[in-house]
């Protein structure tokens, strides 16, 4: 698993230099005790008698403090099913810091089509593999404590497909819904669709506008997904109700500014409108008039797999690389 | 009983150093892996800088047919940080001239790079303000284009063209329904001057991959490439960066 990172040689050296002299110094511990017998180990002054009552008491290590950290941060239940706090404890993958994973997180689930076509299968075969790989990413994010979820699901650029495969997708949003709602309501998930409803078939309308109803007072992971959505679209439609607005005498027009049209995005409907972390598979570099507005500081991760083969490792790959960068929101830490 | 409490004392005392050896052996692996992973970004990057030499000395040739009219728009995102840098900014612009890029958009999120206009157009003499340049043909031909953008001309420039929208439809005269659409955003940024190209690639050079409030509108289908900070900028990466683009497919949603 190959992780990025921006070298820079002289820090690079340096923690090299830093990594190996406490190996050594942490070998030479190391045989000094293997080579000491019980009987000429000389008389501790300082020997505390706690701890030769209790001879698994160890003193702080950093291994031991991060896990200890993780445990008092935890608080949460990722799993919706009232896991234990050493179960939560133990979801998180090594590598990974609970203080540090983001809030929301934005996935373009590109490259199912090329998945079918490297396979020899039709498209709908990649659709559908795809959404196998949807339902891992919703439950490691439930399981991981991710509070937002956003998924690119259909763009409006897209109606240019041809019509049998926009039908054949149409139709597999509905199936879907319908097949995962119950798990849903089961997982505490919490479901908006944002993008233009009205070109969308009125029975999948309809559907959306059910499971919407249904999950809105969930509380676990709010799942976002956009269908028939642009970020140019979402803009356009902040300025319209903004502009909307103030003829209605709501507010006046010297409100019209960046926050009002903030407020407006469509993406407002959740708890953190802001993705931390965007993800595009299939190796494209590219935002694909997905978020626009909302992406100034969002860190951009672009996953060469494709979409029905990005599974757990990925994620964890890309939840590193997010952790391990310094974002600065504008100068203000 | 004496005896008994020496060997249980004996026995605490093994079970002791037993856990402290396991203890240090834990941390010696934890070391390790550090070491493993340094020394393993330590070759990536001797390998990257080695590729950049031979990319920018000419010797890998693939990148020598480099076409970069098919870049008709670069913008570079720079970390206001790193924006101080004005030998590296113009160390940089310098290489994009001698590659052949044509129109360049330089941005940083606090207009620093706006304050160090007279610099840079001081050293740089083939490289003209994107407003004066495209008054006259003859010196877009001739000359770089560049233009100088901050995060007021993003976000702020979007509320001011619905300000302007609104003022045009809604104010005096007979108020009609009105539509907003991509279009009539389009006009109002234009006529508040504040259209430009969409670029086709936009480079980010600062620690963080993200493009730090880069004008939005004008992002929908650009490729986006993190290039690392500006100090250790490579002529050979910027190549690479620019010839991968040249070889992209877009199917801008079909």
């Amino acid at each position: 698993m190959l992780l990025y990172r921006s070298v820079q040689f002289p820090s690079l050296q340096i923690s090299i230099l830093s990594s190996i002299f406490p190996s050594i110094l942490t070998m030479l511990s190391l045989f000094a005790h293997l080579s000491l017998t019980p009987s000429s180990r000389p008389d501790n002054p300082t020997h505390n008698p706690k701890l030769h009552s209790n001879p698994t008491h160890l003193r702080k290590d950093p291994i031991l403090t991060r896990q200890q950290n993780e445990f008092d941060l935890a608080g949460k239940n990722y799993s919706g099913a009232g896991a234990s706090p050493e179960e939560e404890r133990s979801s998180i993958p090594d590598g990974l810091r609970r203080e540090l994973m983001p809030e929301h997180v934005a996935v373009i689930m590109d490259g199912n089509r090329r998945w079918a076509r490297m396979r020899g299968l039709p498209s709908g075969s990649g659709y559908e593999a795809g959404i196998r790989a949807f339902r891992v990413l919703v439950e490691l994010c439930c399981k991981w404590g991710i509070r937002v979820l956003t998924v690119f699901a259909f763009s409006s650029d897209n109606w240019v497909r041809p019509k049998m495969e926009v039908d054949f997708l149409m139709n597999l949003f509905e199936k879907g819904i319908k097949a995962e709602l119950d798990n849903f309501m089961r997982e505490d998930i919490k479901v908006s669709i944002i993008g233009d409803p009205s070109k969308l078939p009125t029975s999948l309308q309809r559907l959306i506008a059910r499971v919407e109803k249904n999950t809105k007072h969930n509380t676990g992971l709010h799942l976002v997904v956009a269908v028939n959505y642009s970020g140019k679209y979402d803009i356009v439609q902040a300025c319209q109700s903004i502009a909307q607005k103030v003829k209605d005498g709501l507010i006046e027009p010297e409100e019209i500014n960046e926050s009002s049209i903030e407020q407006e995005l469509e993406t407002n409907c959740a708890e953190y409108p802001y993705p931390d972390l965007l993800i595009r598979t299939s190796g494209e570099l590219r935002v694909s008039n997905f978020f626009l507005w909302q992406l100034a500081y969002t860190e951009l991760f672009f996953s060469k797999s494709h979409w029905p083969d990005f599974g757990e490792a990925d994620f964890v790959e890309a939840l590193v690389s997010f952790q391990q960068r310094q974002r600065r929101y504008g100068g203000y830490k | 009983m004496y005896l008994g409490g020496e060997m249980q004392k004996a026995k605490a005392i093994t079970l002791y150093q037993i856990a402290q050896i396991g203890h240090l052996g834990l941390l010696l692996l934890w070391h390790l892996v550090h070491l493993i992973v340094n020394i393993w970004y330590f070759a990536l990057g001797l390998g990257q800088t080695l590729e950049s030499y031979l990319i920018s000395s000419g010797l890998l040739k693939r990148y020598n047919s480099l076409d970069s009219n098919r870049v008709r728009y670069l913008a570079i995102v720079v970390d206001s940080e790193e924006a101080c840098q004005t030998s590296k900014v113009l160390e940089l612009l310098q290489h994009l001239e001698n590659i052949g890029i044509k129109h360049v958009c330089l941005y940083d999120p606090e207009g620093l790079l706006k304050k160090s206009k007279e610099a840079i157009f001081e050293k740089l003499t083939r490289v003209k303000l994107y407003e004066e340049a495209t008054k006259s043909d003859s010196l877009v031909r001739k000359h770089i284009t560049l233009e100088l953008a901050s995060f007021s001309d993003g976000k702020k420039a979007v509320a001011e063209a619905a300000n302007y929208l609104y003022k045009k439809n809604y104010i005096g005269g007979e108020q009609k329904e009105f539509i907003c659409s991509e279009s009539s955003i389009d006009e109002a940024l234009k006529a508040i001057g504040c259209a430009h190209a969409d670029p086709d690639l936009l480079l980010v050079y600062g620690p963080a991959r993200c493009h730090l409030g880069f004008p939005a509108w004008r992002l929908r289908y650009t490729e986006i490439v993190h290039m690392g900070p500006l100090k250790s900028m490579k002529l050979g990466s910027l190549i690479k960066a620019i010839y991968n683009f040249t070889k992209v497919h877009q199917n801008y949603g079909t």
